[in-house]
């Protein structure tokens, strides 16, 4: 990157960081912060669909609807995270190449399954197999906002369900009785007053989101604390430059930067409470 | 003594003049007419046949214990419950059923919304929208459910909060007024709807002695005003000065029913007499 850094032995004391921290294996970490970022801001929608989802199925008047609701929220609310970021790219990703094995590849007679291995035509692989580095990515980060946004749409909808429920029922009624349709109720009064009980829950997940990102390793993303690991060890696959073991002054950068973002996050959450509570009685 | 008196006599001449302008034709159509309303929870049965006509101009004060079921019929009147049997009919207009039998509901969702801004109703407990300013609370429904234009809705209401006497709280949300504030403009909510009957489910109850005046007051004048009313109460000084008719309800029945001077002071039923003697 800079000039003096072709020769290294006329380095010198910090100089020898400036070279150090601008290689291209440092860029890629650099580049992680946004892969986090880009992830947490593509999964809030996603999540949030989910959650009304849920919590909207949890309420219906139709049953098969409502258990629907149920069974999703229990389901991933119950089983560990980590064995659903194991077993969702797995299985979503194989699901999708099952089903393109079968349009594209008819005429293949051989099993899909044979043994231990997975077996699909070249047409069917997702991505193709020669398709460029990009899309490969960008293929794995989409398994990873699904994954996300499954695992925390099941507890947004509960957070939902619940906050929904919390509206003061008089509060609903009086819409009902000044003619409004129960479509003008949820969005006029039930929507806008459940928000102050929604958001401590919604906050605290947003928290578990942020500390959860580095669970994208398990996905094949390589993440901030993948890299930090990486060249902050002595010697590993990407770098065997000659430093100490250095990965506390890595994974301290991580520290700042998790709290920074945890605390920018609750910054904006108290804001947005302000907002959601004025007039109500809770906020006084 | 002197007040109240004027005030019956105001109302007499006001109806009086009604009738000598309104002479011809047929006899008017009752606002609201409820004929042989039963109504029940599970086994309990809280109505037990009542029968109700209010006229334009009437202010009908429902009166009795509690349980004796009047804000369970107050509430039949705008369907937020549904009478199991029983015709009710607005301005001529009957309630359609889905059908005749004791699990029936509303047929007609655009019927249900057309009564209910027509009969706006003021709550015990207020239920304004805590979200909202007293002013919003005002034109909300106008503006969202007649489709009024939000300028005029907005002169109205403050028109209308003037005239509650509380123009100043116009942008304050309800938890920051007082009790009596907030029913007050609960009722200015109400009015914003121009309806043609209004509803009150124990106005007063939730307030407290002082506040309870400022109430008391207003809906005073909008009876003096000829406006037709029904009016669920445990306040018997009130029911005695507003009302030109009185219903005791006891145990889902009427027990006894008459203009406030049959009702309070030639009371027939000794369970009238032990009411009225256990609420002094």
């Amino acid at each position: 990157m800079f000039e003096i850094c072709a020769e290294p032995r006329s380095l010198e004391g910090l100089t020898w960081l400036s070279c150090y921290l601008t290689t291209p294996k440092h860029a890629a970490m650099y580049y992680s912060i946004l892969t986090v970022l880009g992830l947490l801001l593509a999964v809030v929608p996603p999540i949030l669909f989910l959650g009304f989802a849920g919590a909207l199925a949890r309420r219906s008047k139709i049953a098969p609807v409502r258990w629907l609701g149920v069974g999703y929220t229990s389901i991933v609310r119950g089983v560990p995270d980590i064995v659903f970021f194991l077993f969702f790219p797995i299985a979503l990703d194989q699901a999708v190449e099952y089903i393109r094995h079968k349009i594209k590849c008819a005429d293949v007679l051989e099993p899909v399954y044979q043994g231990n291995d997975f077996v699909v035509c070249q047409a069917a692989k997702m991505p193709l197999g020669i398709a460029d580095q990009f899309y490969h990515e960008a293929w794995g980060f989409s398994l990873a906002v699904i994954t996300f946004a499954i695992v925390f749409g099941a507890f947004t909808a509960n957070t939902l369900h619940g906050a929904l429920n919390a509206v003061p029922k008089g509060q609903l009624e009086t819409a009902r009785a000044f003619g409004m349709s129960e479509r003008q109720t949820f969005w006029r009064v039930h929507m806008p007053q459940m928000w102050v009980y929604a958001l401590p829950g919604l906050s605290n997940l947003w928290m578990i989101l942020i500390k959860a990102t580095p669970l994208l390793f398990l996905l094949g993303v390589k993440d901030i604390v993948y890299w930090a690991k990486e060249l902050g060890g002595m010697k590993t696959q990407v770098y065997t430059y000659a430093h100490p073991d250095w990965r506390i002054w890595y994974f301290g950068a991580l520290l700042v930067f998790y709290l920074f973002l945890t605390w920018v996050s609750q910054r904006a959450f108290d804001r947005i409470f302000a907002r959601a509570s004025r007039g109500l009685s809770v906020a006084s | 003594m002197l007040q109240v008196l004027f005030q019956g006599l105001h109302r007499n001449t006001a109806i009086l003049d009604q009738l000598l302008t309104d002479t011809t034709g047929p006899a008017e159509t009752p606002v609201i007419e409820l004929r042989n309303i039963h109504k029940s929870y599970g086994d309990l049965e809280v109505i037990k046949g009542v029968d109700l006509t209010a006229h334009k101009g009437d202010v009908i004060a429902l009166i009795g214990s509690s349980g004796s079921g009047k804000s369970t019929l107050l509430r039949c009147v705008n369907l937020l419950e549904t009478a199991q049997q029983g015709d009710i009919v607005i301005s001529g207009e009957p309630v359609s059923w889905s059908h005749e039998t004791a699990n029936r509901s509303p047929k007609d969702a655009d019927q249900v919304r057309r009564f209910r801004t027509n009969l706006s109703m003021v709550f015990q407990q207020f239920n304004l929208w805590s979200h909202l300013s007293v002013l919003q609370n005002v034109t909300e429904a106008p503006v969202t459910v007649l489709g009024r234009d939000r300028a005029d809705a907005e002169a109205f209401g403050r028109a209308l909060l003037e005239k509650v006497g509380i123009a100043d709280k116009a942008d304050m949300y309800p938890s920051q007024l007082s009790g009596g504030q907030q029913q007050r403009a609960a009722i200015a909510r109400a009015l914003a709807m121009e309806p043609s009957a209004m509803l009150f489910d124990e106005p007063t109850s939730a307030l407290d002695p002082e506040t309870e005046a400022e109430v008391v007051t207003v809906i005073r004048e909008l009876a003096a005003e000829g406006r037709t009313m029904l009016l669920v109460t445990h306040d018997m000084k009130m029911a005695r000065e507003v009302a030109n008719h009185v219903i005791f309800l006891h145990q889902g029945v009427i027990e006894e029913q008459g203009t406030p001077d049959q009702v309070f002071k030639q009371t027939k039923s000794t369970r009238l007499q032990q009411f009225l003697s256990s609420t002094q």
